[in-house]
């Protein structure tokens, strides 16, 4: 055994002739082992010198197999990761992220406004009868209210409902006050369809029902919800009109920046007011008041995003619904 | 409604300038929708007067005119040019508003034309073309036009059905009046209005057939008449309107319509037969044609004003309340008339306009109620005007013929309602003032115990809450504040809007559409789902004529636009309409997976589009699964019914290729299922302490026998120990018996409390393997 030894083991190529030179050396059979086992038969002082030596010896063959296992390792490691290395600016494998419906995100939006308020959320049919769109909402039979909300009619006598409100007499007929809902949904105008106008169409509408519940109660649901969409600081504005199922009844604005003009202004959103006691008389309601609002999603959707024609909302095309991906 | 300010400011003391009354307004609820600036006659237009008129050429006249200067010579084409006659001269020089060009002397054919004689187009006053602004002996020749026509400015109202009373100057002056708490100057004030007497010796006759529809009918004969173009104050105040003056008589009766709110019609006196005026049901069949040329075919339930026939009976000459007929129009050559004042029942007047489609400003004012003590003073005042400005002499009495009118009841009114509903604090001597000044009569019985008394044009206030709207409306809603109640309710967590699903299958890559529920008995044909159930009685065409009765055909018209896309995936939660209303979700899948572009992209097929459909399953902790169905709409042989924890909620599959072709949308994958699809509430289940043994075994057997069927079988054998069984590879190809597949099955055994030995499970895959041969089946372990 000489300096060849470790020579061979220091440039040994991998780690498989490196494990041959280990044991060769040092194996049960190998050369350092056998030396150490014919130890024995050596007389006690030549024994001692060549133990010291032979130990000696075993300890830089172990250190120099230790180091080239070490150097062999990292460099099978670095090679591994030379090969291993990948374009990470190639684009990736993926499904494209889906989209909620821009309509859906507002209506969400508006919902969790809701929800934080405590609002309950509540839904209703599309297909409705005269009754809950019209007869328990105070709309007289021939009364030309019912010419503002031009209806669809189905051949057998039924109708498309042409706003929220339905739900508040089907809600009331099955809950007893105090509450809080909200509805929305999808609503039916059989008017002429243009840019900004659509036969079908959605709303939001809230009711509040309570043992004294008042007009100033309505501004201030109206101004909560317009600080959470626009943030401290809104202003809103009613303004007297005319549903026949409030009484008082006005129109609500709220104060905003128009996203596209940048100019403030007011945003005229839709109709409120304090419930009409015919409309409790329907439902069958005793010395309780309430106040309700409604408007458009669509308005809000269209100024707000800055949609130019309703219709496109409805189209299904793809390049428009991917626009408004990843918010929710 | 259009209000002229300089009109409105006759008749309100103290009108403030334009702006702010238009924000007054507002405030009152009279929705002011916007502000026209109305120009004037052009400058430079003048009065002149027509001294000679000769043919020239086809309609073309060499006119002579006189603008009080001096005499010119006009070329003009117009076919109501008559001698004597008063129009509009736009000499050389003149400006016209549709003209780019300033007027010049030009020659007409052959005639050398100084300037011209103008339209109401051309002076751009108001839409008439078809013949010259004929005016009156009230517009002195000579006089500059725009003196005597100057610009307005128009506060265009949106009125609410409830403001009847709204539909006239005097109403929404009325109204500014009280709000502004000044003097109002009602138009028909220091008239003498006549009490009405059902025997004037007046040679006229009225018989009035059905006093319900008819409650009140005034008729005042006016002879000596003059009809011929109205002054140029008349005239201006129509245009303002909206309206095109036409004559004097039939101007006067338009002007009374928006002055005070009450229709008025006047009968050329030779149109009704022995001066009667009938008031009647139409006869079933009965023909009319209007004053606009329409030929009715009227409803018994119509109401007409008719005049004895010839042949006896009676002829219809008008339809009550909603227009007249083109017979007893006021003609050219009328000179007695007969003024009729009357009210409609607004049911009635509204049936009868919607059954005719005719919306006139007679018709929007009955259905809404027109004031009832309102019809002698308006005869009064059309009489008084065409005495003034036609020469006419109305006759001393006025033929009334009127059924009691019943007695309005006082409402109860609580001051106190008003800080209770609206939570404003209005003293009240202060809401009395408010409820006074648009006419109320008050009666204070206790502090809290008012009778209030609507005037006679207020039918709409009915209830104690419309005095309140009343008082909060006169008072301003901006003093209502912001507050916020305490409700003792506590919403439940629902979530009917479907938010989770829709999250889940966005977060999977699915782009959500909404589509129309209209669709036309032909898309649902040619998208093979159920025939409508429900149908629209006036649709906005056919392709609009039902509503859907599944979400597909939508989404198919969807995929059709978009052709190009490689990839789509979407979805539409909406209602459909069978013979019960329905929520569901529809889904649609084409084109790859997963892509990057720069590598192949992963397959979307069919087990991809059902993979995500499982993964929406196991997120809402539910089970589903799909056995082999077919339905019209789908591949014959890649479609399923699919079901949600064991119920049939809808179907899957791929788009049958006839339908897809059909479309044109592309090769296909679709699914509709039911809502809500319900989330399982978690169940935990101990956690094993065992290993499980596994076992494979590779089964043989014929190609159409369902997964499911053979998973059911070996589990049915297999035992309580089996904990988990799943096909690991599905191969059909030359190594197997044509017509058969092999499926590669791992079966999971495991004993929930100790080791299970080999021959334990050796026998469990005994009883397998007996199973399968009892079925004819082969295996290979």
């Amino acid at each position: 055994m000489n300096d060849d030894t470790l020579h061979a083991i220091a440039t040994a190529p991998d780690l498989r002739e490196l494990q041959a030179l280990r044991v060769r050396l040092l194996g049960k059979k190998g050369e350092l082992t056998e030396g150490l086992k014919s130890l024995g038969a050596l007389p006690p002082e030549e024994r001692r010198a060549r133990g010291a030596a032979l130990h000696e010896r075993k300890r830089a063959v172990e250190a120099a197999l230790e180091a080239r296992k070490a150097a062999l390792e990292r460099a099978a490691l670095d090679a591994r990761l030379a090969a291993e290395r990948l374009d990470l600016t190639l684009p990736g494998e993926r499904v494209p992220a889906g989209a909620h419906h821009l309509l859906t995100q507002v209506t969400n939006r508006l919902l969790d406004v809701f929800a934080s308020l405590g609002y309950e959320v509540v839904v209703g049919p599309e297909l409705e009868d005269d009754r809950h769109n019209f007869g328990a909402l105070n709309f007289p039979p021939d009364h030309p209210a019912r010419d503002t909300q031009d209806t669809f009619w189905t051949t057998d006598g039924r109708l498309l409902r042409t706003h929220t409100s339905p739900m508040q007499v089907r809600y009331m007929e099955s809950h007893e006050p105090p509450f809080r809902v909200v509805v929305p949904g999808r609503v039916f105008r059989n008017e002429a369809v243009d840019a900004t106008h659509e036969a079908q169409f959605h709303q939001l509408e809230a009711l509040v029902v309570g043992e004294r519940i008042t007009m100033a109660d309505l501004k201030g649901a109206i101004t909560e919800m317009a600080t959470a969409l626009l943030g401290s600081g809104t202003r809103t504005r009613l303004l007297p009109t005319y549903f026949p199922f409030v009484e008082p009844g006005a129109e609500f604005a709220i104060w905003w920046q128009h996203p596209k003009t940048g100019r403030e202004e007011w945003l005229e959103l839709g109709g409120c007011g304090m419930v009409h006691p015919r409309v409790f008389e329907a439902v069958g309601y005793e010395g309780v008041t309430g106040f309700a609002f409604g408007f458009g999603i669509e308005r809000l959707a269209m100024v707000s995003y800055q949609v130019s024609d309703i219709r496109d909302l409805f189209r299904g095309d793809l390049r428009l619904l991917e626009q408004f991906r990843g918010v929710a | 409604m259009r209000v002229p300010y300089g009109w409105l400011a006759e008749l309100v003391e103290g009108l403030p300038p334009l702006q702010e009354t238009a924000d007054l307004l507002a405030g009152l609820g009279l929705g002011v929708e916007t502000i026209d600036h109305v120009p004037g006659a052009p400058a430079g237009v003048r009065v002149a007067s027509v001294l000679a008129a000769e043919p020239v050429s086809g309609a073309l006249q060499r006119v002579e005119i006189d603008d009080g200067d001096r005499r010119h010579t006009v070329a003009c084409g117009a076919p109501n040019v008559r001698v004597g006659m008063r129009a509009a001269y736009a000499p050389p020089g003149t400006r016209l508003p549709g003209f780019a060009a300033v007027l010049e002397v030009r020659e007409v054919g052959g005639v050398r034309s100084e300037g011209m004689l103008c339209s109401p187009r051309e002076l751009g006053i108001f839409e008439h073309a078809a013949g010259l602004l004929a005016l009156a002996d009230d517009a002195p020749v000579g006089a500059e036009l725009a003196e005597l026509w100057p610009a307005d400015d128009v506060i265009e109202l949106e009125l609410t059905p409830n403001r009847a009373d709204a539909f006239s100057l005097l109403g929404v002056a009325r109204d500014l009046a009280a709000k502004l708490g000044t003097a109002l100057r009602h138009p028909a004030a220091g008239l003498e209005t006549a009490a009405g007497d059902p025997s004037v010796a007046d040679g006229l006759e009225v018989r009035v057939a059905d006093p319900e529809r008819c409650p009140r009918f005034s008729l005042r004969r006016v002879d000596g008449v003059r009809v011929g173009p109205s002054p140029v104050w008349l005239q201006r105040r129509l245009a303002l309107l909206g309206l095109r003056p036409r004559n004097v008589v039939v101007d006067v009766t338009n002007l009374v319509t928006f002055e005070l709110g009450q229709p008025s019609h006047a009968y050329d006196l030779e149109a009704l037969e022995g001066g009667v005026l009938e008031v009647r049901r139409a006869a079933p069949g009965e023909r009319l044609v209007t004053l606009n040329e329409d030929e009715l075919t009227l409803d018994p339930e119509d109401l007409v004003i008719a005049t004895p026939a010839a042949e006896g009976g009676s002829r219809a000459i008008g339809l009550a309340g909603v227009i007249g007929g083109r017979e007893d129009s006021v003609r050219a050559a009328t000179t007695s008339v007969a003024v009729e004042v009357a009210s409609f029942e607004p049911i009635g007047v509204r049936r009868t306009g919607k059954r005719h489609k005719l919306v006139t400003d007679a018709r929007i004012r009955f259905e809404r109620g027109v004031d009832p003590a309102l019809p002698l003073t308006a005869n009064a005042r059309v009489t008084a005007l065409l005495a003034e400005l036609a020469g006419g002499r109305p006759h001393p009495g006025v033929r009334w013929v009127a059924a009691p009118a019943a007695a309005v009841p006082a409402i109860a009114f609580r001051p106190s309602q008003v800080g209770f509903l609206v939570d404003v604090e209005v003293p009240p001597d202060e809401q009395r003032r408010h409820l006074e000044r648009i006419g109320c009569e008050v009666v204070v019985e206790a502090p809290d115990r008012w009778r209030v008394a609507p005037p006679t044009w207020r039918a709409d206030l009915e209830l104690e809450v419309d005095l309140v709207e009343e008082v909060a409306r006169l008072h301003g809603y901006e003093h209502i504040g912001s507050t916020h109640p305490h409700l003792a309710f506590v919403p439940p967590p629902t979530d009917p809007t479907h938010r989770r699903l829709r999250e889940r299958l966005v977060g999977a890559g699915m782009v959500e559409a909404i589509g129309y529920v209209f669709t036309s008995d032909e898309d649902l044909a040619r998208a093979r789902v159920p025939e409508p159930r429900v149908r629209l009685s006036e649709p906005q065409g056919i392709e609009r004529a039902v509503l859907r009765t599944s979400l597909l055909p939508g989404l198919l018209a969807a995929a059709r636009l978009n052709r190009d896309a490689a990839r789509l995936a979407l979805f539409e939660v909406g209602h459909v309409f069978l013979d019960h209303e329905e929520e569901r979700v529809g889904l649609l899948w084409r084109g790859h997976g997963a892509a990057s572009g720069w590598r192949p992209p992963q397959g979307h097929d069919v087990y991809a589009a059902k993979g995500q459909l499982e993964a929406l399953a196991e997120g809402l902790g539910a089970r589903l699964t799909m056995r082999p169905v077919g339905f019209d709409d789908l591949h014959p042989g890649v479609s399923a019914e699919v079901a949600w924890e064991g119920t049939p909620v809808g179907r899957f599959g791929r788009l049958h290729p006839e339908v897809a072709a059909a479309w044109g949308c592309g090769d296909v994958i679709v699914a509709e299922l039911r809502l809500p699809l319900e989330a399982c509430p978690p169940r935990l289940r101990e956690l094993p302490r065992q290993p499980f043994a596994e076992r494979d075994l590779a089964v043989v057997l014929p190609a159409d026998v369902a997964y499911a069927e053979l998973q059911a079988r070996c589990a049915a054998a297999a035992g309580p120990r089996l904990v988990e069984l799943f096909a690991f590879d599905v191969y059909q190809g030359p190594q197997v018996e044509a017509g058969h597949k092999s499926v590669a099955l791992r079966f999971r055994f495991r004993h929930p409390d100790r080791a299970l030995t080999d021959t334990e499970v050796d026998a469990d895959m005994a009883a397998v393997m007996t199973a399968l041969r009892d079925a004819g089946y082969a295996w290979r372990t």
